[in-house]
């Protein structure tokens, strides 16, 4: 296993002592939520006897995570591993705006609009889309899930904008 | 034995009444829909689908999201047969021979036998249901809360043997599930932990948000990576007669039953499920075939075992739900978050004190796979039309539609942000090789382990050696220990990825 072929030698940002970068930047991650959450739950009460406080699970929770962290970014110094992995921005980038774009218009816009742009949007995030088409679906489904949800579901979301009702 | 039909025809009652069987059939209907889509595995499915359920009774919800639930798992199937893509995880090995029938012109009978399969394995899971539920409640009202929080470590290290790749990296999504499950209000004092001041957060971090997010949209990000349209080979041949032949009956029937038993087997086993029961059984028939070669190149053996697996273990999934209130594996972790939602908390005292409900469901089980059989294979070809939308119209549908799906749970519009938070996280995980679906088990599992050692602790004034001088912990804790040295040692560990080597090749 050791002495297995770098992979990583060539175009890495990684220097070579880091053996396993994905793993590394794993378990640094991990590390980090761990610590964060200690961080977050230091204003919590601890044990009180031998009663447990708001803060002990947490703590003890955030103490496993930031071990088992450590663990496995020194796992990825001392053994070979899997090099990064080839993040993309295209789609996270439009996926998360169109909800972000749902989320903010929603109450404000009701959801035709809602529905409509966050459609469009996520559309946005392969370079194979076609606007013609992607329109008449998104026209389509808008239509589908203001018929759906507040009328045969009977859910309480808004269809029209709240300035046109007021 | 009297108990056993008394609370059957129970169950067939409730689950025969007009309005439940409706629910039973739209339930399987628009699971198999959502299911067929590819790239949305059952989780996904099911948690997009939880909201529609909101305003039903409480029994007919149940029985609605279990017909999503197998329906989504029949849908998985189809796509992996007729377009080798699998639409979840389970249906990863039928696409193996499955898709190869299908492009010999066999995708009919391959289509056939899992239906027959999996209604097979369904009913003999549904029979191990009603066996094993009254005695392992009366079990789980023995278990005080050392006991319990020793079956849910045992829970856990069970999800880490069965799950693929590296078991410190299992386990440390299982912690990040713990410490994502501790956001909220403490049950206990009231006070609110690492909520940052955000009032959505109070109420903790909502089940249904966080799986939608890693499961959900991750996955559709992850889909977009490699270009929309990226290698949907859909079978153009045809569909030409549905029935196997008699020898095709011949050759599926012994493996339909070995895979059957292994699924029921594995669906009890927390953390197993119907994934891990798939693989399990494929390799199973391959081991013991006269003619392993066969395997792959469309042997019916190759998608009669596997999807009479998963179905069975799908279905004895709901047993230690049902009984103990431990969900073993994600999709039962969302049911046990449809339940809360109808105010209702699984376990034991759920068994005793509505049985309506549990016997119901367990009835509707039965019912939900004999409508899948009826009505599945006529609508073989909608599914296949269906199939043909392009992944570049679909993905934004769904990431509306699960948008939706997300706000409705509580009208919060800073659900859907946090969903979206997840998806990014999800994909970040999915990037650095971690399983998401450990930190969801461990999410669900968090409160009720910290109840547990709380109270446990408590009643012992302090003394943590509680948990090995009580009998039945110390033996659930030894055998939890044995299993995790059993997978860590190398022998073991090739073994079990070999069992997974199947889904890369």
């Amino acid at each position: 296993m050791t002495d297995a072929p770098s992979r990583l030698s060539e175009k890495s940002v990684f220097p070579k002592w880091i053996r396993g970068p994905q793993d590394f930047i794993g378990g640094l991650a991990l590390v980090a939520v761990g610590a964060f959450a200690l961080w977050a739950s230091s204003d919590l009460q601890g044990m009180q006897g031998f009663s447990f406080g708001a803060g002990t699970a947490p703590r003890i929770f955030a103490v496993l995570l930031l071990v088992l962290g450590a663990v496995l970014a020194i796992t990825a110094v001392l053994v070979d591993g899997e090099p990064m992995a080839k993040f993309h921005w295209r789609g996270p980038l439009f996926v998360s705006l169109a909800i972000l774009c749902f989320a903010v218009s929603i109450r404000p816009l009701g959801l035709i609009v809602s529905a409509f742009a966050s459609f469009l949007i996520a559309a946005l995030g392969t370079p194979e889309t076609r606007w013609k088409e992607t329109i008449i679906v998104a026209t389509a489904l808008t239509t589908a899930c203001s018929l759906l949800f507040p009328y045969a579901l009977g859910l309480p979301i808004p269809l029209y904008p709240s300035f046109l009702i007021r | 034995m009297l108990d056993l039909f008394s609370n059957l025809a129970l169950g067939f009652q409730v689950a025969a009444s007009p309005v439940n069987l409706g629910l039973c059939l739209i339930g399987a209907l628009v699971g198999t829909l959502v299911g067929v889509l590819p790239g949305i595995g059952t989780i996904a499915t099911v948690a997009m689908l939880l909201p529609i359920t909101f305003g039903l009774p409480p029994v007919g919800a149940l029985i609605m999201l279990a017909g999503i639930y197998y329906g989504a798992q029949y849908g998985g199937s189809t796509t992996s047969i007729l377009v080798n893509i699998p639409g979840e995880a389970g249906s990863v090995v039928t696409a193996l021979d499955g898709f190869q029938m299908a492009k010999q012109g066999r995708a009919g009978p391959a289509l056939a036998i899992a239906a027959i399969g999996s209604f097979f394995a369904g009913c003999a899971a549904t029979v191990l249901i009603a066996v094993l539920g009254a005695p392992l409640t009366k079990l789980a009202l023995a278990f005080g809360p050392a006991e319990y929080f020793s079956l849910m470590v045992l829970g856990l290290i069970f999800a880490v043997v069965l799950a693929k790749g590296s078991v410190l990296k299992a386990i440390a999504m299982i912690v990040f599930g713990l410490l994502l499950s501790m956001v909220g209000s403490d049950i206990e004092t009231g006070a609110s932990r690492m909520t940052f001041g955000i009032p959505e957060l109070a109420d903790g971090l909502g089940f249904a948000t966080v799986a939608m997010g890693v499961f959900g949209f991750a996955e559709i990000i992850r889909n977009l990576d490699t270009g929309a349209e990226s290698d949907r080979q859909l079978v153009q041949q045809k569909i030409t007669g549905l029935m196997p032949t008699r020898k095709d009956l011949r050759d599926s029937a012994p493996a339909i039953a070995r895979g059957t038993v292994l699924g029921s087997i594995l669906g009890i086993l927390p953390g197993g499920g119907a994934v891990i029961a798939s693989f399990a059984a494929y390799t199973l028939e391959k081991k013991i075939s006269r003619d392993p070669k066969r395997f792959g190149r469309g042997a019916i053996e190759g998608v009669a075992a596997p999807e009479s697996a998963n179905n069975a273990a799908a279905q004895t999934s709901f047993i230690p739900l049902l009984t103990l209130g431990i969900p073993p594996n994600a999709v039962m972790a969302l049911m046990v978050g449809a339940m809360t939602i109808h105010g209702i908390v699984p376990g034991p005292q759920v068994m005793q004190k509505q049985p309506e409900l549990v016997w119901g469901m367990i009835a509707s089980m039965w019912i939900g796979n004999l409508m899948l059989l009826i009505i599945n294979l006529p609508l073989v070809g909608i599914w296949v039309r269906l199939l043909r939308v392009p992944y570049r119209l679909l993905f934004p549908a769904i990431v509306v539609f699960c948008a939706i799906g997300i706000y409705s749970v509580n009208n919060a519009p800073m659900d859907v942000v946090l969903a979206g938070v997840f998806g990014l996280v999800g994909y970040w995980l999915v990037k650095h090789d971690f399983e998401p679906a450990p930190l969801l088990l461990g999410m669900v599992l968090g409160p009720l382990m910290e109840e547990n050692l709380r109270r446990a602790l408590l009643i012992s004034r302090g003394d943590a050696t509680v948990f090995v001088t009580r009998p039945l912990s110390a033996t659930l804790l030894a055998i939890a220990a044995g299993l995790l040295i059993l997978a860590v040692l190398p022998s073991l560990r090739r073994k079990r990825d070999e069992v997974f080597v199947e889904s890369e090749s």
